[in-house]
């Protein structure tokens, strides 16, 4: 028993010295493949957890999954429904498909969406939930049709799977976006956030109505809201300004 | 504006109020909160050994009022990994070294962890140990800090295998003590400039690291 845990230690250990030496996304694969493969592994997803407003496959790192089932699932929006998805949002801590509970009568698309998972060959799972900072939400979801998950692998694919997942993101994950905003377009925003009118705010800056408007504008266009409201909301929520 | 206050056995007499309400609030954290029920004092503050002089504490406080903190201790003295969670490490020992510290303790109080709190905490964290000529410093957590660490732009390098703490995974690891850290995690919370307050009468951390072991 000890010879066999001190072999998944060392593979644990290899694996996360040679994801530092890897540097695409096809190279994590592979390597994930083959290491994950000692487990039971065939198949697994590297994905953010979309905000109600996002659609999954625009968060999705890296995936090794049989085509066919992935069109159906982000076709279908399954993420909405997937009792995995809805448990990673409420732990820390790794577990396998089976504890993900879902009830048939509120949930009727969960056993849909483990079934038709099984019919790929994915009928057992175990999943990592990321939980950052600033609210960042992630997970590495990984399966296969029969696993070896016991007290003795779990903590070597714990592992193994938080840094996976890291490099998927240093290599894969937009850095931090730099805040889009101008000062100015910054400083309207504050005031408007703190109730202040365009008229009010060109006064306070020393411009003109037109100006703090056309601040505004620019301002919503860059993020994608729909007018002032929307943009003090998003602004705050993304933390481009403090108040 | 929260800002973080070093505080080491030179200025604690200055604040005494501070580390009163800072042992207070890890009673809450740790005992309450956690169920670390093994740490529970009759008069609710939490210490243990390692606070001594040789701890320094790196103390969050927003408005007078404590928000989190953490504590450094020199490994080069018995500390908690090699009293207590030798079996953590990979090696059988601890990673020791005049420039490797051990932090313990970290916390921050529960109402102010969905905000920046935590990434000011990291960034004084590292910039005070750039500061102090620290080239690592060593931890046991649980093993959902590893992607938070990640996240904020920390080198952190597992020393053994996660193994059940208190009914937990946790990890011992080994951070990395570099500018690049200190910019990442401050770009990600749009971060500017030191919030570190440190006392001239503060002697450097490295004059007070003994070296040899005691």
């Amino acid at each position: 028993m000890s010879g066999r845990s001190l072999d998944q230690s060392t593979e644990a250990f290899d694996f996360i010295q040679e994801l530092d030496r890897l540097a695409t996304s096809d190279e994590i694969v592979d390597a994930m493949e083959r290491s994950f493969a000692r487990f039971g592994f065939e198949n697994f997803i590297v994905t953010g957890l979309p905000h109600p407003d996002q659609r999954i496959e625009t968060l999705v790192l890296l995936k090794k999954w049989p085509l066919d089932w992935y069109r159906r699932y982000t076709h279908n929006g399954y993420d909405r429904h997937d009792p995995v998805i809805r448990l990673c949002r409420q732990t820390v801590q790794p577990f396998e498909w089976d504890e993900a509970p879902y009830n048939p009568e509120t949930n009727p698309k969960g056993a849909a969406i483990m079934h038709g998972a099984a019919e790929f060959g994915m009928k057992q799972g175990y999943c990592l939930p990321i939980h950052g900072l600033n609210g960042f939400e992630a997970c590495l979801s990984m399966s296969g049709p029969q696993l070896d998950l016991t007290p003795q692998t779990k903590p070597a694919l714990h592992l193994m799977a938080i840094y996976a997942f890291e490099r998927a993101r240093q290599i894969l994950a937009p850095s931090p976006q730099p805040n889009p905003l101008t000062a100015r377009e910054k400083e309207t925003l504050r005031w408007a956030a703190l109730g202040k009118s365009a008229a009010d705010t060109g006064e306070i800056l020393g411009v003109t109505e037109r100006t703090i408007t056309a601040h505004i504008g620019s301002a919503c266009q860059k993020l994608s809201a729909a007018n002032k409201t929307h943009a003090v909301a998003r602004a705050l929520q993304h933390r481009l300004i403090e108040i | 504006m929260t800002s973080i206050q070093v505080i080491t056995k030179d200025n604690r007499t200055y604040y005494s109020d501070v580390l009163d309400e800072y042992f207070h609030l890890r009673h809450k954290v740790f005992v309450e909160e956690r169920g670390w029920h093994d740490l529970r004092r009759p008069d609710g503050r939490e210490m243990d050994a390692y606070d001594n002089d040789h701890a320094t504490y790196l103390i969050a406080l927003d408005k007078g009022r404590v928000i989190g903190g953490l504590r450094l201790y020199p490994t080069l003295l018995p500390h908690m990994i090699s009293e207590a969670f030798p079996h953590l490490v990979k090696e059988r020992g601890a990673l020791t070294g005049a420039t490797i510290l051990e932090c313990t303790r970290y916390f921050i109080v529960k109402e102010r962890r969905t905000g920046r709190a935590d990434c000011r905490l990291l960034a004084a964290f590292q910039q005070f140990c750039l500061e102090e000529g620290i080239t690592e410093v060593t931890a046991v957590v649980e093993m959902w800090w590893l992607p938070r660490w990640h996240q904020a732009g920390f080198k952190v390098r597992p020393l053994g295998m996660p193994t059940l703490v208190e009914g937990q995974p946790c990890i011992a690891a080994a951070i990395r003590i570099f500018e690049e850290s200190l910019e990442r995690v401050s770009r990600l919370a749009s971060l500017r400039g030191s919030f570190l307050s440190r006392d001239p009468r503060v002697s450097s951390d490295r004059d007070r690291v003994p070296h040899v072991a005691a």
